[in-house]
């Protein structure tokens, strides 16, 4: 079976072989020991047995004849698919036509804008990529964000961002996310910054969000990126932050109780306090109308100068300048991991961030001369 | 593709992928016998097979309704119908006479029946009599399957659930439930059998090149249903792995419950897109009618009680496994899906027979 070179012969050989014998093969030796008991039985068994081998070897010789033939570049021309390299119009034609075609295209388009793993909270990179002229956009033309502080972001390492949270429609997380990347560009760390519960109850928003790097609030989460030493921000009003009246900018929220201290203090995180001037006005909130935030799913339906008036074209952001100023981190080293059972230390703690960004707030508010202006 | 990791072995192999701990080990020294139900169910049928290469199992006593197969020469086969009352007398006869050391209980449903009275009788009240039995012929350590898909998806779960999460599924759905009460037959089995090593193995979907659940059906359609503006993250556990993972807890004495699950977590809508597959996007508010009508009429692979795991994460946390069992997994979560996909795309150009 080494050499292929008679396969082809006896493959070309007819099926009917005739019944003269041929030079005598292996298989074949042990039968002239034998005598002949009936000659006349004995050719025709030969010749069935001829024919039997010619066959035999006409379908190895087929299967062996493809990989000895293929090298050489000759493939018999009259095959019906032309080579793949001569593509025409009409294969383009007739690709068209088959429903595969589209799938792919379909496929490839789909998976343009997507990577084809995410972290462990779903934060896409390719996605973002994507999205990232959109915030760059809001960063430099529209908000015209001013920085301070980024020095006192650590290079690396786990750290919290405690920041106040404000605006109807929360762009704070993702300006402060971009402020980040762009003021530290050697160091290019993402912010991941923990949304409320109910941007995940909303269709779209909620897998937008996680694809931009948001991850759902709560502590096991943020426990888990701080393991993993990420530059988590935390907006410790929640949504009471968001839900802010007009008339109540830049006076900070409840910090719920206390659970980014308790997080803070049992991972051994510092914290940076920073203060976001500019978001509070965005969407100026008249009303809250609670009545039937349940049926929407959301915590309330504001009323702004704009919203149920102008359709959902009223939730449009006001283009007012904004500040993001970074405090002076407060490291909690000092205290032990366990420290996270003392009460009087959380509220004692959480009491001081808070002081310290509303002081930021202050000291930013009072040196601005105008919303839209700076 | 990760090339860094253990070798892969074909499938029945869980040997390589697993690294002894130290601490938690507590080998016998004596060979053991080992009780297996359900070991027609792919998990089962593919231990079966491990058990019967092992060398420190004497031998494996099948209880069933039907012989499994595949059955080696170690394996004996008891005829037993878990459903029936007088099944408890005959089990703690039988598992005392063979002298079974460890039960491995996987008789449950891998996908949602329409038979969910039978499914019932089976899973819940047919591991309560399972376990009597066990208990009175003093089986001393018992190996039981569930699913992560018993903590239910919510929007309120945290990205990775531990084992001390609630399984807070929906009671509505027999699939579920019947599910959970075996979990809480195999705690009290726990409790009242002193010294008795209780291992639950909560696996994640399993994937693979020849699994088949109602995933796999749910993602072998060149149309796959989904909820629009939802993209969950999803996890999956390589059948593998799944098999290494009971293998590995018969092996070591490894008392608790732990997550089975791949590393690393896939978008829905990525899924589909490495299946090959094509979403159709529904409004969640009307997902619901159509999915009883799409079940009842047995066009969908599961009812609609599913359809918050194509909203909300149920994505659960392995950490606990891979420290406390010693379970690496050898394929991530989309090295599953991957290896899933490229058997499903030659069945679909029917180049691979059903097996």
């Amino acid at each position: 079976m080494d050499d292929p070179k008679p396969k082809p012969k006896a493959a070309r050989k007819p099926s009917a072989a005739p019944p003269k014998p041929k030079a005598p093969k292996a298989p074949r030796k042990p039968r002239p020991k034998r005598p002949a008991a009936s000659a006349e039985a004995d050719t025709r068994s030969e010749a069935l047995l001829e024919e039997l081998e010619h066959r035999l070897d006409a379908i190895i010789g087929d299967h062996k004849l493809e990989p000895a033939v293929a090298p050489p570049p000759t493939p018999p021309p009259p095959t019906p698919p032309p080579p793949p390299d001569s593509t025409t119009v009409f294969d383009t034609a007739r690709d068209m036509l088959t429903s595969d075609f589209y799938l792919r295209r379909w496929g490839r388009l789909a998976m343009r804008s997507r990577s084809e793993e995410v972290d462990d909270f779903g934060y896409d990179p390719t996605y973002d990529k994507r999205i990232k002229p959109f915030f760059d956009f809001l960063y430099e033309r529209y908000f015209r964000v001013e920085c301070r502080g980024i020095s006192n972001v650590p290079r690396h390492g786990r750290c919290m961002l405690v920041a106040n949270h404000s605006g109807t429609i929360p762009f704070d997380g993702p300006m402060l996310k971009t402020a980040v990347k762009r003021e530290q560009p050697s160091v290019g760390r993402d912010v991941r910054w923990l949304a409320e519960d109910f941007v995940f109850h909303f269709p779209f928003l909620g897998s937008f969000e996680s694809r931009i790097g948001a991850v759902r609030a709560c502590q096991e989460n943020a426990e888990r990126l701080l393991r993993q030493e990420a530059l988590v921000a935390v907006f410790p009003e929640g949504t009471k932050g968001i839900g802010k009246l007009f008339r109540d900018r830049y006076k900070l929220q409840r910090f719920g109780r206390g659970g980014f201290i308790r997080l803070a203090l049992r991972t051994q995180t510092p914290i940076v306090p920073v203060a976001i001037v500019g978001a509070e006005e965005t969407n100026p909130m008249l009303f809250r109308v609670e009545s039937f935030s349940k049926l929407l799913g959301v915590p309330y339906v504001p009323v702004t100068p704009t919203f149920p008036l102008l359709g959902p074209l009223g939730l449009m952001p006001a283009p007012t300048k904004w500040k993001i100023v970074f405090g002076e981190p407060l490291d909690l080293g000092d205290y032990g991991p366990e420290s996270e059972n003392d009460e009087m230390l959380v509220s004692r703690l959480a009491e001081t961030v808070r002081q310290s960004i509303q002081g930021l707030l202050d000291a930013a508010v009072r040196e601005r001369k105008s919303v839209l202006f700076g | 593709m990760a090339d860094d990791k253990s070798p892969r072995s074909a499938p029945p192999a869980g040997g390589p992928l697993v690294q002894a701990p130290g601490a938690a080990t507590r080998r016998r020294a004596q060979r053991r016998v080992v009780a297996l139900t359900g070991a027609s169910s792919f998990v089962g049928q593919n231990l079966l097979g491990l058990l019967e290469e092992d060398e420190h199992i004497e031998r494996v006593v099948v209880v069933d309704v039907k012989p499994p197969p595949g059955a080696g020469k170690k394996t004996r086969f008891y005829e037993v119908d878990l459903t029936q009352p007088t099944a408890e007398a005959r089990l703690s006869e039988l598992f005392a006479a063979e002298g079974a050391s460890c039960l491995v209980h996987l008789a449950f449903y891998n996908s949602p029946s329409h038979a969910s009275a039978y499914a019932h009788e089976l899973e819940s009240v047919g591991t309560m009599h399972l376990l009597v039995a066990a208990r009175q012929a003093r089986v001393q350590k018992l190996v039981m399957s569930s699913l992560t898909l018993l903590y239910g998806a919510h929007p309120s779960n945290p990205n990775f659930l531990g084992e001390h999460q609630p399984l807070r599924a929906t009671r509505r759905e027999p699939f579920f439930r019947d599910k959970i009460e075996a979990e809480a037959e195999a705690a009290r089995f726990g409790e009242r059998s002193d010294g008795a090593v209780v291992t639950v193995l909560r696996t994640a979907p399993i994937v693979g090149p020849t699994v088949k659940s109602f995933l796999t059906r749910y993602l072998s359609r060149r149309v796959v249903p989904t909820m629009m503006g939802f993209d969950p993250l999803l996890q999956f556990v390589h059948e593998v792995d799944a098999i290494a993972a009971f293998k590995l807890a018969v092996d070591r004495d490894v008392p608790g419950t732990f997550n089975i699950v791949g590393d690393g977590v896939l978008p829905l809508s990525t899924v589909i897109k490495l299946a090959g597959r094509v979403a159709l996007p529904i409004p969640h508010p009307i997902a619901q009618p159509l999915g009883s009508l799409g079940w009842l009429a047995q066009l969908l692979p599961a009812p609609p009680t599913f359809v918050p795991y194509l909203r909300f994460l149920c994505v659960a946390d392995g950490v606990r496994a891979r420290d406390i069992m010693g379970f690496r997994p050898a394929y991530t979560t989309r090295e599953a899906l991957v290896d899933f996909v490229s058997a499903q795309r030659l069945r679909d150009v029917k180049l691979l027979e059903e097996a």
